[in-house]
């Protein structure tokens, strides 16, 4: 399983609280999941292509061609307004 | 003391400027910035700010700003403090010391991480006024303010 977080506004567009995904054949990279998202959600979909937004794998940031593991941490962030 | 924190608890300005102090004699300039939140953004009336942060990561990434500026700038000790959860205008959002031996360094070294915060580390704000409430946006003159860094090394 890979624990998905979404930040920012990313969270709203998704009404689950968490998201866990298990790992399979069409499932390896963090473009997967995000196409996966995708489908089952396609405005969050949109919204996670826009390509300001960073990837972040066990909080390290990850191109979207990244594998993935069972345990790892995806986060998806939007541009961020801090300070 | 660490150098970062990241509370909903809110911050006491002397404090936080006592502990940048002690036992540095030779620390001739302390500089401290603190952010507040506006009650007008973009002519929009705010009435709550939240703001949501990456838990952990966010503190590595605060981490590494500060260990970037101790490398560009002689400075002795320095503090952050971010605060998330909900605010209100006026109140206290964040706090940069920074203790150096000369004041030019001390400047430099606070404008540099408060630029860096803004555009680096992983906090969002959400915007509440009446039963209106929006995610903010990255501001260009932000993104302008921390590339000008990237330019005079």
């Amino acid at each position: 399983m890979v624990k998905v977080l979404l930040f920012g506004r990313l969270g709203e567009l998704d009404s689950r609280g968490s998201i866990s995904i298990e790992l399979g054949d069409s499932i390896q990279t963090v473009a997967d999941i995000r196409k996966l998202l995708s489908e089952e959600n396609p405005i969050l979909g949109k919204a996670l292509a826009e390509p300001q937004n960073l990837i972040a794998l066990n909080q390290n940031i990850v191109n979207a061609d990244h594998n993935l593991s069972a345990g790892d941490e995806l986060a998806f962030l939007p541009p961020v307004t801090g300070g | 003391m660490p150098e970062v924190l990241v509370s909903e608890s809110d911050f006491n300005v002397g404090e936080e400027y006592q502990k940048l102090c002690v036992d540095l004699p030779g620390a001739g300039a302390v500089v401290t910035f603190v952010g507040r939140v506006r009650d007008l953004n973009e002519g929009n009336e705010i009435a709550t700010l939240e703001l949501q942060h990456y838990p952990g990561m966010t503190e590595t990434l605060i981490q590494e700003i500060i260990d970037q500026a101790k490398e560009r700038w002689d400075i002795d000790r320095t503090r952050v403090i971010h605060r998330v959860g909900p605010l209100q205008p006026a109140d206290q959002i964040v706090f940069v010391g920074v203790a150096s031996a000369h004041r030019k360094e001390a400047f430099a070294a606070a404008e540099f991480i408060m630029d860096y915060l803004k555009t680096k580390a992983t906090f969002w704000k959400k915007e509440s006024s009446g039963s209106d409430a929006k995610w903010l946006e990255m501001k260009d003159s932000d993104r302008a303010a921390t590339e000008r860094w990237q330019d005079d090394t």
